[in-house]
């Protein structure tokens, strides 16, 4: 058919997989092509957003079952970065979207089982603890405003992380029985599962959520609700907290370089914060690519490593072109993916987490350092470290 | 038509086997473009990386009559890669190098599936501008901007793509590969295939290569906003400008129903209780753009404006752009179904179209909202509706045909910039007649006689 009789059909009703409020919203403009980056390496549309909403829709009216390879396919190769939000101009919710298609494409048997695997031991709040217990990550029982979430698989992968956010704010409490928040399952289509975990930590979380985490920090927000959850940075600038100390190299500032938390950015927007708070204590340096997703993404880098590394290794060279001495990541799964593969690399960067840089800016633990550099220690009082900006300023400390 | 299993084997045998995809989910994304409803499935989809790929593809798909329809970034409105036939979906994104950029010629040359944008921004970290600025041009590529000949926000002053193309290469439907034009601006050899190649719409040959003209990049770019009561004053302002002796770069409108989806979007700070906003722009030596605007906003002000700002700086001059690029998917957000349309007529008589799309939409009763490009003329009357009434989606056809009447009446054209694509074949001959119609079909077969290349569309 063509002309004006096509032009008169009506949408069918669909499947019920998808929120048809969610679905409908995409006019396929193509605006978020190239933002995506799957996208970028495939040049195939069908890796792209509007592509993959094309294919929703296919799997919602029936057109294609959800054995179609090619749904399978990308249902997985889409990192879920989320990079596709921020330029859509017609506001297409795709993160939902994708919660959606993973909960129907990815159900029982058909999840892949790396992901499966996760998602039990971070449903075993016991099994979390002992992963704490082993390599030691701060820990407190002292009731506040704010808590610390602890990333689950942060505590065991990087439990400085915690004890540099506690020298930052000595006055947050971290409570030690956390589960899961959730991400994980909301990402792997379990979507139920993860919100319901989000709204048990919710519970045993007094007031104010500070996460490390920011891909937790998205997910948490989106269930608790956006005033009960900050990320690290954000809520040092909420705070009004200025950093102080310098993490300096042979006598220069530092050179640092950031890369983002996709869902810190593109779901919460957070972005500017970190950056600030880097400069603060080091030479900011901008790097083309580094608002785009590392390939960690979640399960990715476990589901999917060919593509995973396919996505880094231009983001690696950059940051090595660049001539950083850091990449400060946001997020644990970011500093999993790029500390481990740097040092693969043998390069000269190292990755670290924003606290561990803005406490050993405050003379905390130095950070590692580089094959050809000495990291010198900056003595400056732990007590002092941190100066209020503002007229109520005065007391020492981060926490409000 | 499913294609034989010996026909895709020798089409991996051309561009390798990564790059032909035949299976349903596979060719299910490229079954439509940026417009709505409109939808038709290829049966394969082929990426090329180079001329003589796409030369290799096309005798073939002439040799066994399969039908190709080129494609860039899918970005068009008028359903122009819609393979309405099936066949062959032939994407040039590979095909995405800026092979050259000339200071000292004032050109570049460019693969066609080049983002425009890309192209945009290597001229100007080379001091340099490419003029043609579509709303969509981080997505659409130099090739469908071409193809389409793509207007944009600075069409009054620098005109449109076609004002830019100065050489082609291009691949004919039977396979030979052509170079119209070249390096040079004046060139009187021949037939002015160049400009013929410019706005087919993918229909007489495949655009490989492209061959623009630069400018030197303006010292500075400003703009301002005013305020209107009605659409028919900010009418009456454009006129005013012009007969002023100004030609500014950008002159821009929305009506009210814009501002307020523009605004609930990017919180601009646009003022809601105006009847229509004009945008305007312009660039050059900062004393001439200073006086320039300035003289623009005596002119809105005789002619009833409301309010006249000017940007304070570059970021807010750049936001109030973004606002206009944006009226479209902002406008989106109103409903489930977003039909837009292209309607362009002389420009005094821009006042008196508007007052007609109201009393048409009226009479159809469908909420219709008009932004577009007042120094142009050109108008985009956009529907919004429910994609599941289908009393209300036939209700904004009709209108939209009434809209088209009225633009020729008005000695106006049924698209001013987004193509004819297979949405609007139908009305074409209302506006060409049945000589030109009669013309466009044998062109059409001097260039591709086995009808391959993009059928149901131009030249059908
Ligand atoms: C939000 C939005 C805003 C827009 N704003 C504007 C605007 O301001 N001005 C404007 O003019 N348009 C605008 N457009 C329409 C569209 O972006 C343009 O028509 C653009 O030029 C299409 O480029 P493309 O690469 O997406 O081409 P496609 O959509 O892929 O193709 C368009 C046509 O060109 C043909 N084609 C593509 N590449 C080639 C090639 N290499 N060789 C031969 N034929 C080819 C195709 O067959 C088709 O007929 C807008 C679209 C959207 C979604
Ligand atoms: S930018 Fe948004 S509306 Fe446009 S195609 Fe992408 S998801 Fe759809
Ligand atoms: S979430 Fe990321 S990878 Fe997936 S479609 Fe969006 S931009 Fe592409």
């Amino acid at each position: 058919m063509t002309g004006p009789q096509q032009q008169h059909m009506a949408t069918p009703p669909g499947r019920g997989i998808f929120d048809p409020a969610l679905l409908d919203r995409c006019i396929s403009c193509g605006f978020c092509l190239p933002a995506c980056p799957t996208y970028a390496v495939s040049k195939n549309e069908a890796s792209s957003p509007r592509g993959r909403i094309t294919l929703m829709r296919a799997l919602e009216t029936g057109r294609l079952d959800e054995d179609d390879p090619r749904l399978r396919e990308e249902s997985s190769f889409c990192l879920g970065c989320r990079a596709c939000e921020p330029v859509c101009p017609a506001g297409v919710q795709y993160g939902d979207l994708l919660e959606e298609w993973r909960d129907h494409q990815w159900r029982g048997r058909r999840r892949p089982p790396p992901a499966q695997a996760l998602m039990m031991i971070a449903e075993r709040t016991a099994l979390l603890r002992m992963m704490g217990l082993v390599r030691r990550h701060a820990r407190t029982a002292a009731p506040a405003q704010t808590s610390l979430m602890l990333g689950c698989f942060e505590r065991g992968l990087f439990p400085g992380v915690s004890r540099a956010v506690r020298t930052l704010l000595p006055d947050i409490a971290v409570p030690p029985h956390q589960g899961c928040c959730g991400a994980l399952h909301a990402h792997n289509g379990e979507s139920e599962k993860g919100r319901e975990l989000a709204r048990t930590l919710g519970e045993t979380l007094p007031g104010t959520i500070v996460t490390t985490a920011g891909g937790c920090a998205a997910h948490l927000a989106g269930v608790l609700g956006r005033d009960r959850v900050q990320e690290l940075s954000e809520h040092l600038a909420k705070t009004g907290a200025t950093p102080v100390g310098e993490v300096k190299i042979e006598g220069r500032r530092a050179r640092v370089a950031i890369q983002d938390s996709c869902h810190l950015r593109n779901g919460l927007r957070v972005f500017a914060e970190p950056r600030a708070l880097i400069s603060a204590v080091a030479d900011f340096v901008p790097v083309q690519g580094d608002d785009s997703c590392c390939g960690s993404a979640g399960t990715y880098s476990l589901l999917r490593p060919r593509d995973s590394k396919r996505i880094l290794a231009p983001k690696l060279d950059a940051y090595e072109a660049a001539g950083v001495d850091y990449v400060v990541t946001v997020n644990p799964g970011c500093q999993r993916q790029l500390h481990g593969n740097l040092r693969r690399r043998g390069s000269a960067v190292h990755a670290v987490h924003l606290a561990d840089l803005l406490a050993a800016a405050a003379g905390g633990r130095p950070l590692p350092r580089g094959r050809r550099w000495r990291v010198p220690q900056v003595r400056v009082n732990l007590r002092r470290r941190l100066r209020r900006r503002g007229a109520s300023g005065g007391t020492a400390g981060w926490s409000a | 038509m499913t294609l034989d299993r010996k026909l895709v084997a020798e089409l991996k045998a051309i561009v390798g086997a990564d790059h032909v995809r035949t299976e349903a989910g596979d060719v299910e994304p490229y079954a439509r473009d940026a417009t709505p409803v409109f939808r038709a499935v290829p049966d394969a989809v082929v990426w090329p990386a180079e001329t003589e790929q796409v030369a290799a593809v096309l005798r073939l798909a002439t040799e066994r009559r399969v039908p190709v329809v080129p494609r860039g970034a899918g970005s068009n409105l008028c359903a122009a890669t819609v393979p309405e036939r099936g066949g062959i979906v032939l994407v040039l994104t590979r095909m995405d190098r800026v092979l050259e950029i000339s200071p000292g010629e004032l050109l570049a040359r460019v693969e066609a599936g080049v983002p425009t944008s890309v192209l945009a921004d290597a001229a100007a970290a080379q001091g340099l501008l490419y003029a043609p600025d579509p709303g969509s041009r981080t997505v659409s590529t130099v090739g469908g901007n071409v193809a389409t000949c793509a207007g944009g926000l600075r069409g009054l002053k620098y005109g449109v793509t076609r004002n830019y193309v100065l050489g082609t290469t291009a691949v004919l439907p039977t396979g030979e590969v052509i170079h119209t034009g070249g390096r040079l601006w004046k060139d009187v050899a021949g037939y002015d295939l160049t400009r013929l190649l410019t706005g087919s719409e993918g229909t007489l040959g495949v655009l490989t290569e492209l061959t623009v003209a630069l400018l030197p990049m303006p010292a500075t770019t400003n703009t301002g906003v005013a305020y209107f009561g009605s659409l028919a004053d900010a009418g009456r302002a454009v006129d005013a400008i012009i007969g002023d002796g100004i030609v500014p770069a950008t002159l821009e409108f929305l009506d009210a129903k814009c501002i307020g989806a523009v605004e609930e979007y990017a919180n601009l700070g646009l003022r809601l209780d105006a009847g229509a906003l004009l945008l305007f722009g312009d660039d050059g030596p900062e004393d001439v753009v200073d006086r320039n605007l300035g003289r623009i906003g005596e002119q809105c002000t005789d002619s009833g404006a409301l309010e006249v700002t000017l940007a304070e700086n570059i970021a807010r001059s750049e936001a109030l752009l973004t606002a206009r690029r944006c009226a479209l998917p902002a406008l989106s957000r109103l409903g489930t179904l977003t039909l837009l349309e292209d309607a362009t007529v002389p420009r005094p008589r821009l006042a008196a179209m508007v007052d007609r799309i109201d009393e048409i939409a009226d009479r159809h009763e469908v909420p219709m909202a008009t932004f577009g490009h007042a120094g142009d003329g050109n108008l985009h009357p956009t529907c919004v509706v429910d994609q599941r009434d289908e009393a209300a989606i036939h209700r904004a056809h009709e209108a939209f045909g009434d809209v088209f009447a009225a633009a020729i009446e008005m000695d106006g054209t049924i698209t001013g910039e987004h193509g004819v694509g297979a949405a609007k074949l139908p009305y074409l001959e209302a506006r060409l007649g049945a000589d030109q119609m009669a013309l466009l079909r044998r062109i059409k077969a001097a260039f591709d006689p086995a009808g391959i290349l993009n059928p149901g569309k131009l030249g059908s």
